[in-house]
């Protein structure tokens, strides 16, 4: 055996070196079969705040020391199971898994677009590409007089023109509270939007309402129920509003906008960083590519 | 005499109004109904004085406001797994009248706006999302995080966010930008159901509810309920839901009262939870035996389900509830989009004896016998219906019904797939079985959280099998024939009643309770076919009875009860084919003074008034028509909607 060898296994640090590989050796021949070598589950302070935070939120106290308890040991089940599983790849080929972590991921882009605060110059620009969808409403005082087609059959015209006649003469001041049939809806609306016409009478009366000259009778106008003889007294236009009037609807709106905006181009990106390979299947006609992803 | 319902319709206004008031102290709010009217409610109550005109001063509700209390999003892990791609933003959305992209590819767009949505995801394993940004100031002070921002800034976003991923990949995602100990950044979807019910909320317009849906499903036994917060998002995100999975949720609804009234205490606010398919929890929705305890019902069990429990939703995509034939032989309208295979998940098949503790009417009459032994009512509720749709679509209309699930939007073979099969029991339910309804009526007096949570909360409600019909449904003593051709039935209504929902008492000698009950049809739906009143009651040995009287129908002139009692059918003009019908047959207007001709003073009871529309085509009809989808053998292609109304209850004095 050369001096130097000698010299060098009487050193301690050697020692030291062939006794830690032995036991490594040791360690990763018993980590193979890991019910001996138990894999430390640590429970950590923060975890237990965590817990402890969670309850209390449900259930506004503190959880007391056996319900804490409880917790901790539900918290150690789950993580056992969800490490052995993992280690299983039971977490492979699961649609709701794969959903749900796809769903996760589509909220990254979702948190990262609602991080971006418009400027007003961005929200003009929003409510002017498209300003008929925040324009107000054109608004409608008006006073009607339901005939009930049940009750007149056959008469309906008749009686509406010489209801119209009398109305006409009446004008404006006209009391209609014993005119024409009872009806379930109120006889006179203050200042409504078309909107909430058409919800009450249905769409097509809400637009003839809208084409009546303000300040005499006209009729009949269909509704859902029958027809009406109708008198608008008062309308107010519809308009564009200014940004100050509709800033919290053109807010959400353009915020809508740039989350659908921002998750797109994050999947494009995201997709370009893969080579997408279909293989046709057998029987599949050519050029079907219903999913526009190119063949390679 | 004649103020005595006068006063109970008060005592109702003053506690819904007392709820109103948004600046109470939380100790007040926390005792519903027990707050100091303030002037305004006080003068209200007196109305000594009625002005001229029969508008001026009108305080009550003009027209109802139509809504869904149960949709589910992508949230829900069930919608999520099935290929829901619409969140709760998206939801509101919709119903609010925007047009959208279904998850399964398809435009999508109601024919009119709701004015109301509860998103009620599922609370167990809603999860949590990751929130890169918790704490947005920080941001700014790292580099990293600062040079992002700026990306985002500038229209940058999707560059932003793949430079964040790969970070996260990587991990070299700023630690300074991550929040709790021990946990990456994330924040629980429960906070972002709310900012999105905040964000769409837009009082007189559009209500956004927050709200969950607790899912016990112990056995597969469906005791589903949803949760719904009268107030703003200050408040709900306060709290985390509840859930049913032990150690921090439990399956009992006992648990869940008691989550409730915490809620309320810690933070001043109100909640309400209504039950749900009753007709899928095998006999334990409305029990006399608690499954849990096998022990009867108790004095706590009756006040606090009767306290939490104010509606039940009659009637929804896993069908209707509230009528079964087995129990109510003698209504021919009882068997209605019928789901009475087996529970929840089809793993017990049904047995005749679990019908009566399912559903809507066998459970009132229940209610009455459980409040002679222990002196409350459990179930005593108001009726709504909804969808459960989980799509995060609620389009409930027969055509245009977006399905119950994502696999369930529109497609050629929606109608001949099955819903759910179970080998074991041998419960299986087809798709084309799941049914298009419904919506919740709310006679609110304007579109508000608060307006239209206090109307759920006196029941002023009544459940749609999909269109809006509306519906008035009014009981007292002294209703009169003329009342029904008054010009404003509403104002004799509630000056000479209790609207649904109410309670009469203390019965004049001699005098039998009135109704006056009147119905429009949908202003885009079909005409109506008849008003029901369904009442039901204790008889002198005890024994809960029903009947159901036909009261006005369509076609009056020539349509006339039979020697036996019985109208004839309205008729059908619906041509399957084509999926038409038309409105030359019933009326699209009833109304009527009605009195029971059966009153005994002794015997308390309940009416509740039903609504039927002529028949019309099915979504089936529609699928068909325009999907060219071939239906099975026994699919129903027509049916006849309706609308119930919550019941009047009369209780004699003891």
């Amino acid at each position: 055996m050369p001096a130097f060898l000698s010299a060098l296994l009487r050193e301690p640090l050697v020692h030291f070196v062939v006794l830690g590989a032995a036991l490594f050796a040791v360690y990763g021949a018993l980590d193979r079969d890991r019910a001996d070598a138990p894999v430390a589950i640590v429970v950590s302070r923060g975890q237990i705040e965590h817990l402890t935070i969670g309850f209390s939120r449900v259930w506004q106290r503190l959880p007391t020391a056996g319900e804490l308890d409880q917790l901790i040991r539900d918290h150690i089940r789950e993580e056992v199971y969800y490490r052995e599983a993992i280690a299983m790849g039971l977490d492979r080929d699961d649609t709701v898994i794969r959903r749900r972590l796809r769903q996760k991921l589509e909220f990254v882009s979702e948190d990262i677009a609602a991080l971006a605060e418009p400027s007003d110059g961005d929200l003009q620009a929003f409510l002017s590409s498209q300003p008929e969808r925040f324009r107000t409403e054109p608004r409608f005082t008006f006073t009607h007089v339901y005939l009930n087609p049940e009750r007149h059959g056959d008469r309906l015209a008749g009686d509406a023109a010489v209801l119209l006649a009398r109305l006409k003469t009446a004008g404006a001041r006209a009391d209609v509270s014993t005119l024409g049939d009872r009806f379930l809806l109120p006889t006179s609306f203050d200042s409504v939007s078309g909107s909430e016409i058409g919800r009450q009478f249905g769409e097509p009366f809400a637009r003839a309402v809208d084409d009546l000259a303000p300040g005499e009778w006209h009729g009949p106008v269909e509704s859902g129920y029958g027809v009406h003889l109708v008198l608008v007294s008062a309308r107010t236009e519809g308009r564009l509003p200014a940004l100050e009037e509709v800033r919290d609807a053109v807010r959400r709106e353009w915020e809508n906008a740039q989350r659908e905006k921002v998750n797109e181009a994050l999947y494009q990106r995201l997709l370009a960083r893969y080579m997408v390979i279909i293989e046709q299947p057998k029987a599949a006609g050519a050029g079907d590519n219903p999913i526009g992803i190119a063949e390679r | 005499m004649k103020n005595k319902p006068l006063q109970h319709t008060i005592g109702v206004v003053v506690s819904a109004a007392s709820l109103a008031l948004p600046a109470l102290a939380p100790a007040q709010v926390s005792t519903p109904g027990l707050g100091a009217p303030d002037k305004e409610q006080a003068e209200r109550g007196h109305p000594a004085k009625r002005p001229y005109s029969p508008y001026a001063g009108r305080d009550f509700p003009t027209r109802p406001f139509f809504g869904d209390t149960h949709l589910h999003t992508a949230y829900s892990m069930d919608a999520g797994a099935f290929g829901a791609r619409l969140g709760p933003r998206d939801a509101y959305r919709f119903a609010r009248g925007e047009e959208v992209t279904a998850s399964s590819g398809q435009p999508v767009k109601l024919s009119r706006p709701l004015d109301f949505l509860v998103v009620a995801d599922h609370s167990d394993n809603m999860g949590f999302f990751p929130d890169l940004f918790a704490g947005k100031p920080e941001v700014l002070a790292d580099p990293t995080g600062r040079k992002w921002y700026n990306m985002i800034q500038s229209g940058k976003g999707a560059d932003a966010a793949i430079e964040i991923i790969v970070a996260f990949s990587q991990g070299t995602f700023p630690k300074d930008l991550m929040y709790f100990p021990g946990t990456r950044a994330y924040r629980s979807a429960w906070q972002e159901t709310i900012a999105a019910a905040e964000a769409y909320n837009e009082p007189g317009r559009f209500t956004a509810f927050i709200g969950y849906e607790w899912t016990s499903n112990t056995g597969g036994n469906n005791l589903h309920r949803n949760v719904i917060f009268r107030d703003n998002g200050d408040k709900a995100s306060q709290v985390e839901p509840f859930t049913v999975y032990p150690p921090m949720g439990s399956d009992n609804p006992r648990a869940l009262w008691k989550w409730m009234a915490a809620y309320e205490e810690k933070t001043g606010g109100n909640v309400l939870a209504i039950a749900h398919n009753g007709n899928l929890s095998n006999g334990t929705m409305f029990p006399i035996i608690e499954s849990f305890t096998g022990q009867p019902v108790d004095r706590v069990y009756v006040e606090q389900r009767a306290k939490w429990e104010r509606l039940y939703e009659a009637t929804q995509t896993k069908g209707d509830g509230e009528a079964h034939p087995f129990l109510s032989p003698n209504d021919e309208f009882a068997n209605f989009e019928r789901w009475d295979k087996g529970n929840l998940d089809g793993s017990v098949a049904k047995k005749k004896e679990m019908l009566e503790f399912e559903y809507a009417r066998s459970a009132l009459k229940t209610g009455l016998k459980l409040e002679q032994e222990l002196g409350t009512n459990p179930y005593k509720f108001g009726l709504i219906g909804s969808s459960d749709a989980h799509n995060g679509l609620s389009a409930l209309e027969e055509e245009n019904f977006f399905g119950k699930t994502t696999p369930q939007e529109p497609s050629a073979h929606r109608m001949t797939t099955a819903f759910f099969e179970n080998d074991k029991s041998g419960v299986k339910v087809m798709d084309w079985e799941v049914s298009a309804s419904g919506y919740a009526a709310v006679w609110a007096r304007e579109n508000t959280r608060a307006s239209l949570w206090d109307a759920m909360q006196r029941k002023e409600t009544y459940a749609t099998t999909g269109p809006r019909m509306m519906v008035r449904f009014f009981g007292g003593w002294d209703f009169e024939s003329k009342d029904a051709q008054s010009r404003t039935p509403a104002v004799i209504g509630y000056t000479k009643g209790v609207p649904m929902g109410g309670d009469l008492q203390d019965a004049p000698a001699g005098k039998a309770p009135t109704f006056l009950v009147a119905a429009l049809r949908d202003p885009i739906g079909a005409n109506l076919d008849r008003v029901q009143i369904v009442k039901g009651w204790l008889d002198a040995k005890g024994q809960a009875q029903e009947r159901v009287y036909d009261v006005v129908w369509g076609d009056a002139d020539k349509r006339k009860p039979g020697a036996d009692g019985k109208l004839p059918p309205v008729g059908s003009t619906v041509d399957v084919a084509n999926a038409t019908w038309t409105n030359t047959i019933g009326d699209p207007e009833l109304i009527t003074v009605w009195k029971d001709p059966d009153f005994d003073a002794k015997h308390p009871a309940f009416y509740y008034a039903r609504v039927l529309e002529i028949p019309t085509p099915r979504w089936t009809a529609y699928d068909a028509k325009r999907l060219g989808a071939k239906p099975l053998t026994g699919t129903s292609m027509t049916l006849q909607e309706r609308a119930y109304t919550s019941p009047i209850w009369y209780t004699p004095e003891q």
